[in-house]
Formats: C-alpha cells, sequence, structure tokens
C-alpha cells in the first residue's frame, strides 16, 4: 500500500532595484536610511565606495524575500524586519524579525538563502524559501 | 494642509512617471498602475514632503486592517471574513464586501488600494485621526 508523502513547498521571490534611484529616495537622509535598513546593513554598506549599490542589493533582497513569502509588502511589515547580513566569506544570509519572522514561524519556514548582485546601474537579488509541508498548505 | 487629493495625484504620476491623465482616483495603484514596492515607498515619501503626513509601507496593513485583530480580520487561510471586508467597506468604499468575503486572501487586499483610498487616508493622518 502506498504511503502518501507530503512534499516541502519551494517559493522563489526576485527583485530589482535601480541604484540611482534608490539613492535619490535616501541619500543624506539618516531617518529615512533607517526606516528602510538595520543599523547592521547600514554600517556594512558605510564608506564602500559602490554604497548605493550595496544599498539596492540589499532593499531587493528584502522585497525578494517577502515575494518569496508570498506577501509582497501588503502585510504590517517593515523593511527593516528582513535584515541581509553577510558572512565573512561575503556570502549574504538573511535575518528576520518582528512581523516578518513571526509570518515565517506560522506558516513553516525551514530555509531560506539568497543571492545578490550588482551593476552600476541595477541591483538583482533572488530568494529561495522553503516551506515544510504541515504549514505551507493552503495560506501561502 | 495642501491640497491633498492633488498632492496624492502628483506623487503617484512622478514617482511612476506617467502622464498625468493616466491616474485617476479610481485607479489602483499596484494593478492598475503596476507600482512595486520601491515605487510605493517613493510615492510616499513625495506625499511625506508636500504634505508634511508621513506614512510608512507597513502602516497601509494596519490602516487597511482597521485595529481588527488577525484571527478576525481573516480566517486560518488567511482569507478575509465578512467583519474584515466590511471594515474594508470603511476605508475601500469601492469595494463590495459580500464579493470579499471568504474569497480575497489578506495579502491580496492591496491590490484593490486605489489613489484615492490613499488620498483618505493621508487625509485621516493629516487630521490626527490615525
Amino acid at each position: 500500500m502506498a504511503t502518501a508523502v507530503a512534499e516541502q513547498t519551494l517559493r522563489v521571490g526576485i527583485d530589482a532595484v535601480a541604484v540611482a534611484r534608490l539613492q535619490r529616495l535616501v541619500e543624506g537622509d539618516e531617518e529615512r536610511q533607517e526606516r528602510l535598513f538595520t543599523a547592521r546593513e547600514l554600517e556594512y554598506c558605510r564608506g564602500k565606495r559602490r554604497r548605493y549599490e550595496h544599498l539596492a542589493a540589499r532593499f531587493a533582497a528584502k522585497e525578494a524575500v517577502l515575494k518569496a513569502f508570498g506577501t509582497g509588502i501588503s502585510q504590517r511589515m517593515r523593511w527593516t524586519e528582513v535584515e541581509v547580513l553577510n558572512e565573512r566569506s561575503g556570502r549574504p544570509r538573511i535575518v528576520l524579525a518582528g512581523a516578518v519572522a513571526e509570518f515565517a514561524e506560522r506558516h513553516g519556514l525551514d530555509q531560506l538563502d539568497v543571492s545578490l548582485t550588482h551593476t552600476e546601474d541595477l541591483a538583482f537579488a533572488h530568494a529561495v524559501a522553503l516551506w515544510r509541508p504541515e504549514a505551507a498548505c493552503a495560506s501561502i | 494642509m495642501a491640497d491633498v487629493d492633488a498632492a496624492v495625484k502628483e506623487a503617484v504620476v512622478e514617482a511612476l512617471a506617467l502622464d498625468d491623465d493616466e491616474v485617476t482616483p479610481e485607479s489602483t495603484l499596484m494593478d492598475d498602475l503596476g507600482a512595486e514596492s520601491i515605487d510605493l515607498l517613493d510615492i510616499l515619501f513625495r506625499i511625506e514632503k508636500s504634505t508634511g503626513v508621513k506614512i510608512e509601507a507597513s502602516d497601509l496593513g494596519d490602516y487597511m486592517q482597521g485595529g481588527i485583530p488577525d484571527e478576525e480580520f481573516s480566517d486560518e487561510n488567511e482569507v478575509i471574513t465578512e467583519k474584515g471586508a466590511q471594515h474594508l467597506k470603511t476605508v475601500m468604499p469601492q469595494t463590495d464586501p459580500g464579493e470579499l468575503a471568504g474569497s480575497l486572501k489578506a495579502e491580496e487586499v492591496i491590490t484593490l488600494f486605489t489613489v484615492e483610498n490613499l488620498a483618505q487616508m493621508v487625509k485621516s493622518r493629516g487630521d490626527g485621526g490615525g
């Protein structure tokens, strides 16, 4: 007799951000920067020659993660609740907080990975989320 | 406060690089006008600058939900309840509670949010109502 095996659900999200546009929105405005980025993200990008490329990539990552969650910006989530940190190798990893972390917990997030790339003009991020079968279910 | 309707329309037109006649009060920001997250951010920053009313992207969800607890606003599958749909009618008068209840997912509510709805939200914040 065959046994049904529940499968995990894989979701992806991708986003692109124009570097100049992100720069125009936040350059010289610390309050705006702090609404979009965590202190650790701002610290990582501070002093980098291509600072706004890195910030744009991080903004793209936040949106890519929320797309992989199936929510976009639709719920009561703050940009700072999806944080992009870097391993010593430079590999990015995501830290969730607040309403985004609660959503992930409630819906059974198992694994989350992200990849970033940027040029002088555009920053891209691609997120992959793996959800546990018992929770990935109907609501995502 | 400055003319909020005009300020909101101007913010939408400029942030999305649209022609003036492409934006009507009934236009939905995401579905009709194609706004992405960074566009919404741009719109909200422009409105803040012209009207002085500060709105975070996350405030939109709070405004649409109106303080109704999550478990009452949507069911276990995150589909809008009758109570949720009735509330949406108050902040998004163009919606039909009979159509939304039991069919619309909570995360899809924002796709119905119009230029006029945003202007009303700005006015309510400007009046100290939010």
